[in-house]
């Protein structure tokens, strides 16, 4: 263990990297999942299916396939944008921070679109019609009504999008994002241990999954809270 | 910047060469993991504490840790020990291939037990009520009654497994496998093209999830076949 002692800075700042990136690609996967279940629930066909084309593509292809087409194929693009305005210019490239976590959040995205419609559609249409009787806009009935009734329901199924989310930041160490797996790499080169700098990852990981299950337990239970009184 | 047809042409039978690698890693890992799977399932509903908790926490860590981390700890990190390297393990863990095959085995046998025991929780307790009623021993009921059922509960999940099984043999890459996604990898370092190669490779991968999810579909009609005429 003593191999590490030079590193726990190291891995206590990609762990923050980790943490940043989980919550920018948290928030965007909510994003691209509301959108994603609203545009399947509209009346609308081609909102339909553009959401079904979505869903498809990005849970039948492998996570590192999607990172790299959009990583690399923005740099492409970003590049030769820039060279028609700089003939010089040699690379530009999205910050990896930022196309990890756009790629993994379209990824969880669309698994949460799955979810998010199965919830939506868990709410009681009697909830809906009552706030239609009351008067209040179609706006404020989804704002007060039916997200609140939804997030429960498609709580159990959203913390397991929070576990891949989290555990899909371990992949953009491989466009080079300083992660904790990227120092572990480092750190290997130049301790000769990987073994212990992979587990110290793992155990890393293994920590950010435990406080993520744990919080969606005690949600769980808050957002039932109506239910355990009733009994 | 592009969209080079004579590209995809040519890169596609390329990628093509390594399917048959993502398809051995895709089949063994599920044999291998879905025997693994049984083993913790049986070992979790055992009742004896001492065979559920470390099941338990085998599934814990399995499914608490990125694959991509298990697959590196498996390849870079065991040969740092001299133990493995002068154990019979080696001649398998010295091949990325061998590697590969025993991450993956690993991860996707937690999460199956999981769907398994899914799928055992949801017999219906009268079924098995009845199985006693009519005298048959509790290895009887596990085998005759609670096992055909539990199977049949459980193939959604597992289809969903298998499909983010072949996805993640996608990661067999970084432990530079030539797989489908290995060459293409190396396509686009050679030709710079990511969108010709990539967007096709998807194409390829998105019709292996369309022919898994419709295989496991006639499957569970098969095994569903009692329940409506």
């Amino acid at each position: 263990m003593e191999a590490v002692s030079g590193w726990w800075d190291d891995f206590f700042w990609g762990s923050v990297v980790v943490l940043q990136v989980f919550i920018t690609s948290l928030i965007m996967m909510v994003l691209f999942g509301l959108i994603g279940a609203a545009a399947k629930l509209s009346n609308n066909r081609v909102a339909q299916k553009l959401a079904g084309a979505y869903t498809v593509i990005f849970r039948g292809t492998p996570e590192i396939l999607v990172l790299l087409l959009i990583y690399f194929g923005s740099a492409i693009f970003l590049t030769s944008v820039a060279q028609s305005f700089d003939p010089s210019t040699k690379f530009v490239d999205i910050p990896p921070f930022w196309a990890g976590a756009f790629a993994i959040a379209l990824i969880v995205g669309s698994y949460a679109t799955e979810t998010f419609r199965g919830a939506f559609l868990g709410v009681d249409p009697g909830q809906i019609e009552a706030a239609r009787a009351l008067g209040i806009s179609s706006l404020q009935t989804f704002i007060y009504v039916q997200i609140p009734e939804m997030w429960r329901l498609a709580l159990p199924a959203f913390g397991n999008h929070m576990l891949s989310l989290i555990k899909d930041t371990a992949l953009i160490s491989i466009i080079g994002l300083n992660e904790t797996l990227f120092v572990a790499e480092q750190a290997t080169g130049t301790t000769g241990k990987p073994f212990t700098m992979y587990i110290v990852v793992g155990c890393i990981y293994l920590a950010f999954s435990t406080v993520i299950t744990l919080t969606v337990m005690a949600l769980e239970k808050y957002s039932n809270r109506h239910l355990e009184r009733a009994r | 910047m592009s969209f080079d047809l004579s590209l995809i042409v040519e890169s596609i039978p390329k990628m093509l060469m390594g399917i048959g690698l993502t398809m051995q890693l895709l089949f063994i890992s599920a044999a291998l993991g879905l025997a693994l799977a049984i083993i913790l399932l049986l070992m979790r509903i055992s009742g004896k504490w001492y065979l559920a908790w470390p099941s338990l926490t085998y599934i814990y860590i399995f499914r608490g840790t990125p694959i991509l981390v298990q697959i590196f700890i498996i390849y870079h990190g065991l040969p740092q020990f001299e133990f493995i390297r002068e154990s019979i393990l080696w001649p398998i863990l010295r091949e990325p291939y061998g590697c590969a095959i025993v991450a993956l085995s690993l991860n996707t046998g937690a999460y199956v037990s999981e769907i398994l025991r899914g799928g055992v929780l949801g017999v219906d307790r009268g079924l098995k009520e009845a199985g006693a009623a009519l005298g048959l021993s509790v290895r009887q009921r596990f085998v005759y009654i609670t096992t055909p059922i539990a199977i049949r509960l459980a193939i959604p999940a597992y289809s969903n497994d298998i499909v983010s099984l072949m996805k993640s043999t996608a990661l067999a890459s970084t432990i530079t496998l030539l797989d489908m996604m290995g060459i293409a990898r190396t396509i686009v370092a050679e030709t710079y093209a990511p969108y010709e190669v990539f967007i096709s490779l998807a194409v390829i991968y998105m019709i292996l999830t369309l022919f898994i999810q419709k295989g496991f579909g006639l499957f569970e009609k098969r095994m569903s076949r009692y329940v409506k005429q």
